[in-house]
């Protein structure tokens, strides 16, 4: 069942990207006082729960992205072992983008 | 309306470099049907022209085509309900032309096989000799029985867009079949259909574009039977599918009644 829980795992990034981006959005955007001010993005870059956030935020977008962009591409009517190398190039280019984004919060915590 | 102009796809590989439109003006009759004035044509007109059909009646499925760039089933459309008295006749769409209307349903016939599409049993002698009859009740037979009334005509296969355009993509007719046998009660064979229906060119190809559901005459409605197997694929991936009792067998009685005696022949 691997094409059915590569959906599911769609289904539920996408339902999580709702609450962590919508999440990022109210404090970041529509919260009252300063958001983008240098002892707010600070203040958050040191905790914890705003790092696990983005965090899983990251691993969310980039899960349900890089997904929606290899179901655009198979309906080129590609081969299966066609479709196994873009799995694989999909899979290093995500764990690539991961690692080098990941670095940003990670390393300023 | 007197006379039709009948606009009929001919295609001769080896001799013809693409397929062209020929033009037929024939008269009209009441009732008839698309399937009437391309019999006519081959009749009266031009007895080269070829094309597929069988029962006359919408339940073999052969003469499906393109009329007016919407697969039809050329027995089965009446030509008063084109509105209009110039009808384009072509193969369906998404198939290879053997010749003229004649569209090669191989490829429909070879994805059709590759789901099973038979009831795989959990007890193999009692399905190759069976001593018994399978209970089942009203609501079992009418969670399949709609998408048992496909008749293999391809119509749904010429109408999808996804179908179009991956050529490898099972398609509406295979899935559909899919979700039927799953369905029934007396089938153990949904892990193999689901393992088929599961591939990159599977059931999460389709984009229920619905195209599939209004071109079919038989009501069978296969982009419904799609989305209940992407449920029931899911539930099943989850482990969330309620487990399946095995069918259970109904005995002949040991004495059954009398049979009705039948009239004698009147002509021996």
């Amino acid at each position: 069942m691997k094409e059915t829980r590569l959906k599911i795992l769609q289904y539920i990034t996408g339902i999580g990207l709702f609450f962590f981006a919508g999440t990022h959005l109210i404090v970041s955007h529509l919260s009252s006082g300063e958001p983008a001010s240098w002892e707010s993005v600070s203040d958050r870059a040191a905790s914890a729960g705003w790092l696990t956030l983005y965090l899983l935020l990251l691993t969310f977008g980039l899960y349900h992205g890089l997904h929606g962009l290899r179901t655009i591409i198979l309906e080129f009517s590609f081969p299966n072992y066609a479709v196994r190398v873009l799995d694989w190039a999909l899979v290093v280019i995500g764990i690539a983008i991961f690692g080098y984004a990941a670095y940003i919060p990670i390393s300023a915590f | 309306m007197q006379e039709l102009t009948f606009k009929v796809q001919r295609y001769t590989p080896g001799q013809d470099k693409e397929p062209y439109l020929q033009e037929f003006t024939i008269p009209f009759t009441e009732g008839m049907t698309v399937l009437d004035g391309l019999i006519y044509i081959k009749e009266k007109v031009d007895n080269t022209l070829s094309f597929r059909s069988s029962c006359r009646m919408g339940i073999c499925g052969s003469c499906g085509v393109l009329v007016n760039n919407f697969p039809m089933l050329a027995c089965h459309t009446p030509v008063e309900e084109l509105k209009t008295d110039r009808i384009e006749v072509k193969s369906l769409p998404n198939f290879p032309i053997i010749r003229d209307l004649v569209a090669s349903l191989d490829l429909l016939f070879e994805k059709h096989k590759s789901i099973k599409p038979y009831i795989i049993s959990s007890d193999i002698r009692e399905a190759e000799e069976p001593t018994a009859e399978y209970v089942q009740s009203r609501e079992e037979l009418e969670s399949y029985v709609q998408f048992a009334y496909c008749v293999k005509c391809g119509l749904c296969m010429a109408a999808c867009p996804t179908v179009a355009t991956d050529a490898l993509f099972l398609g509406p007719q295979p899935l559909g079949q899919v979700y039927r046998y799953c369905t029934d009660r007396r089938d153990m064979g949904a892990k193999e259909r689901f393992h088929e229906a599961d591939s990159p060119h599977g059931v999460w190809l389709c984009h229920l574009a619905g195209a599939c559901s209004e071109a079919c005459p038989k009501g069978v409605d296969p982009a419904l039977a799609i989305q209940l197997l992407k449920r029931a694929m899911v539930f099943d991936s989850m482990r969330l599918a309620k487990k399946r009792q095995p069918v259970t067998l109904a005995h002949l009685p040991v004495e059954s009644k009398p049979k009705i005696e039948v009239p004698e022949f009147t002509v021996k």
